[in-house]
């Protein structure tokens, strides 16, 4: 898993229940704006990630076109905290074949 | 230069320009329909001009004004007399007009169309609906002849959809650009269909937008496979109308460029649900 998709993951996992746009994933993220949907796309397919258009009348009063909204599925919340976790577990264990650096005992003061 | 830009996005205004009348009206029906007595039409429009003299529509014109432009694009398509006057007649359920007056001096063929017209709701294409249909021996069904008229009265309606309250150009233009714009264009009629549709995007899309970032996102959408393109077009179209500044725009959309190809190439890959992340 990218470290995109898992910055993705946990702006999603910040409230679940919340509904979020594209931008402001982006912003949660930390990420550029623009180079989130590939990643939003690829998690609504494997359906951890479901979309809907922005209901009528809030976009009507504010006068602006709707916006597309994300929220992280319940089925897709479980998985992805799994996901992260063996994901930073990964990142804790050495590669195959390097040894762990041993910890000086002494050190430069 | 924004200006002429502005004005550039806008949909072509060259219709409302020159106001609908009468006399337009009888020459579209000489050309579609040589032998057709005229004398209804006529008829029609006077009464129609007896019954909403004094009502004006938000756009400070006189309510007649609307019944004339929904005539004309219906004489337009090449539809009969009695449908023409049933679209000079369509809003007079508006006025003091009692009920039962359209049938004694127009008779039932005409009244039933107005009724229809006012009770329809846009379904499907009625069957066998096409542009083809037009000519000296057009017969449109009930069902046929409602359909234009509605057709032909939202389109006036959105040419003149400037002068309604934004939360309602938004329904309207939502509505015609998701229902009427497929079913003209279905049935052949490519210039209403177009006109519909640059009209509701100028609406949902205004062009407050840099005009190159929203070519660039129309471009960009080229990329992707053809059932999604709408959707990602009008999302990031949502996004762009978000960023204010004209630099965070560009911004947006030139990173949109670089991950196009990745977000196409994702929607083409097949999705694997047991794949471990």
């Amino acid at each position: 898993m990218t470290l995109q998709t898992q910055l993705v993951l946990r702006a999603l996992l910040e409230e679940p229940a919340k509904q979020r746009y594209g931008l402001e994933l982006c912003e949660l993220a930390g990420l550029p704006s623009g180079t989130i949907y590939p990643i939003l796309a690829r998690l609504e397919q494997v359906g951890w990630v479901d979309s809907t258009w922005e209901d009528p009348a809030v976009h009507e009063e504010a006068g602006r076109p709707r916006r597309r909204f994300y929220r992280i599925t319940k089925d897709g919340a479980e998985q992805a905290r799994d996901a992260l976790a063996r994901a930073y577990r990964a990142r804790k264990q050495p590669l195959p074949g390097w040894a762990a650096r041993p910890v000086s005992d002494g050190g430069v003061s | 230069m924004r200006a002429r830009r502005r004005l550039a996005a806008r949909p072509d205004r060259r219709r409302t320009a020159a106001p609908a009348s009468l006399d337009g009206i009888l020459t579209l029906v000489q050309k579609h329909h040589p032998c057709a007595d005229t004398a209804l039409i006529r008829r029609a429009h006077d009464e129609a001009a007896v019954w909403h003299e004094g009502q004006m529509r938000r756009s400070g014109d006189p309510v007649l004004t609307h019944c004339l432009a929904v005539a004309t694009i219906v004489a337009d398509v090449g539809m009969p007399p009695p449908v023409i006057c049933a679209a000079l007649l369509h809003d007079v359920g508006d006025t003091a007009c009692p009920p039962g007056w359209l049938g004694d001096h127009f008779g039932q063929e005409i009244a039933g169309l107005v009724s229809a017209v006012r009770a329809a709701e846009f379904g499907a294409l009625p069957p066998g609906l096409t542009r083809e249909l037009a000519g000296p021996a057009c017969r449109p069904t009930d069902e046929e002849a409602v359909w234009v008229i509605r057709l032909a009265d939202r389109l006036h309606n959105m040419r003149t959809i400037e002068f309604v309250a934004p939360a309602k150009q938004h329904r309207k233009a939502r509505d015609t650009l998701d229902i009427l714009e497929p079913l003209a264009r279905a049935a052949g009629w490519s210039d209403i269909s177009r006109e519909l549709r640059d009209l509701s995007t100028a609406v949902l899309q205004p062009a407050s937008t840099a005009i190159v970032t929203t070519r660039l996102l129309a471009v960009l959408t080229v990329l992707l496979p053809g059932p999604t393109r709408g959707r990602w077009r009008e999302e990031w179209h949502a996004e762009l109308a978000t960023l204010r500044a004209r630099r965070a725009r560009t911004r947006f959309a030139f990173r949109l460029l670089l991950s196009a190809p990745r977000l196409s190439w994702t929607l083409r890959r097949p999705a694997d649900r047991d794949r471990r992340w």
